[in-house]
């Protein structure tokens, strides 16, 4: 349990599907503002004008000690069509280059089945952690101020698609046309914590 | 009952409830930079803090009215004027059909907030009418205001009561401001921390609803590119590699992945909508048990004058 602020609490957890199992409960239990899971970690608002924070701190470790199983692994699958390189993903070859492969073998590496770990960061952004260990790679130096709508990028064995177009830190190795975000339809998000997805390489969008 | 946009400022947008419960979707609070000067706007006319209202951004902005109504305007100093004619901030305005009015640039403060009496119709998505303009939804088209967009006016059948802002709740708009904040678990990855509080930091011009620049002596902070992104909210002081220090603010992305090294209290949140690029701010150090105190004691201030103040801040 870590202090992250005034009305904020933070607790370790083993893994990405105990932090969403976790988080899912706290938002059940109706005794949060917000219940955010990481890929580590749950962080917690709470109301400190009627909640003690002692409390909240007791009620978020009893949560924690009795997380619930985790509902049944959706079996939706979502196909990502992605074409790799050039303008689509700026930093194919740097990313190439400095994890010393040729750009068919990190289109290879990086094609194929995962599963969403959270959305996050903006509305729709999904983070799909499971990467070979040879895709690993930093954050850009610099954040660039405007990525692309549907860009693909990798980061700390991650795969991060951009919901939206605006800044970002990723190293970007592709783009995919699939929409991930949609205001205005009933189901304004593509994705979801835990839904399968599949990288497939096109040659256009 | 509509009002048509006749010069639309720097940034002008529809604001309402901050949206909650949503953030493990991305989606960000969004809502005012300044909802204690929402509030009050609203309250001058008669709505619950959060009706739809406009937040401007250093410019101001001129309405056309096609019906009566009766505004308010609180937040940023500006001059404002009705037909060229000088009207105060803080006090109900009753207007006309045909009027004019502008809300002049801000002079000190960032954000001039104007309610409506009934409030603005507005977009409601996500369980909102707030704008948010990266995702480009809610409000008026999901975007900032432009020269002729035509707002709708909710109909209000209670008779216009004037009422004035009491002078003990004209909320400060300053150039040097303190605000209350807190250590977290990873303030430790810096050298130096005791830095962070009783200092004078500048606000940088990279400042905006999405978060607020400090400048000033870099700090030195132990940290990595392999951090993973992890939950953040509005408030959370960040420290980016180069030792500057970036303050999240309503709009800000609802991850992070740089050290979460402070946080300014939900006392004084408020205050983010109103630091000007130039403008000073010291950190002044509070623990949590503080923070939880010294809230209930501003909530029991203003609820004199705002009874839905703990909604607000």
């Amino acid at each position: 349990m870590r202090s992250a602020g005034d009305d904020l609490l933070s607790i370790s957890v083993d893994d990405v599907a105990a932090a969403q199992g976790l988080a899912a409960d706290l938002r059940k239990s109706g005794d949060w503002i917000e219940a955010v899971a990481g890929v580590d970690s749950v962080v917690v608002r709470f109301d400190i004008a009627s909640i003690h924070r002692a409390d909240a701190e007791k009620r978020l470790i009893d949560a924690a000690a009795n997380i619930s199983e985790p509902a049944a692994k959706s079996s939706v699958i979502v196909e990502i069509p992605v074409v790799y390189g050039g303008e689509s993903g700026p930093d194919f070859d740097l990313v190439c280059e400095k994890l010393d492969l040729s750009g068919r073998e990190l289109i290879d590496l990086h094609c194929g089945e995962y599963t969403v770990d959270m959305l996050g960061f903006t509305p729709g952004f999904a983070y799909i952690g499971g990467l070979d260990e040879r895709l690993k790679i930093d954050r850009l130096p610099e954040p660039r101020q405007l990525v692309p709508a549907g860009s693909v990028g990798i980061a700390g064995g991650r795969s991060g698609l951009y919901s939206l177009p605006g800044p970002g830190g990723w190293p970007l190795i592709g783009r995919t046309s699939k929409k991930l975000f949609d205001p205005k339809s009933d189901e304004p998000f593509t994705l979801a914590a835990g839904v399968t997805v599949v990288f497939r390489e096109v040659d256009s969008l | 009952m509509t009002v048509t946009v006749r010069q639309p400022g720097l940034q002008t947008t529809i604001q309402s409830r901050p949206r909650t419960g949503l953030r493990h979707l991305g989606v960000p609070s969004s809502g005012p930079a300044d909802p204690l000067s929402m509030a009050l706007a609203n309250r001058l006319v008669g709505n619950a803090a959060f009706e739809p209202a406009l937040e401007t951004t250093l410019t101001g902005v001129a309405l056309e009215f096609h019906a009566e109504a009766t505004i308010a305007i609180t937040g940023a100093t500006a001059q404002c004027s009705l037909n060229g004619q000088a009207v105060q901030q803080h006090a109900t305005v009753a207007v006309v059909s045909g009027d004019v009015l502008v809300v002049g640039a801000a002079e000190a403060g960032v954000r001039s907030y104007v309610a409506f009496a009934g409030g603005l119709l507005a977009d409601r998505v996500l369980e909102s009418e707030s704008t948010y303009l990266p995702a480009a939804f809610g409000g008026y088209k999901g975007r900032a205001l432009i020269e002729g967009d035509d707002l709708s006016l909710a109909t209000v059948s209670s008779k216009m009561v004037f009422a004035e802002t009491p002078a003990e709740f004209r909320l400060p708009i300053l150039h040097a401001w303190t605000a209350r904040a807190g250590t977290s678990s990873e303030t430790t990855r810096l050298r130096h921390a005791e830095r962070l509080f009783d200092q004078k930091l500048t606000v940088a011009s990279r400042s905006d609803r999405m978060g607020i620049k400090l400048d000033g002596e870099p700090f030195e902070i132990e940290s990595d590119r392999q951090m993973p992104s992890v939950p953040s909210f509005p408030g959370t002081v960040q420290c980016p590699h180069d030792g500057s220090l970036y303050v999240m603010s309503v709009d800000a992305g609802t991850t992070g992945g740089y050290p979460r090294v402070a946080k300014i209290t939900r006392m004084d949140l408020h205050m983010l909508g109103q630091l000007r690029p130039g403008n000073s701010l010291r950190l002044i150090e509070r623990n949590d048990d503080d923070a939880a105190r010294e809230l209930l004691e501003k909530h029991a201030y203003w609820r004199a004058w705002l009874p839905d103040i703990a909604e607000v801040i």
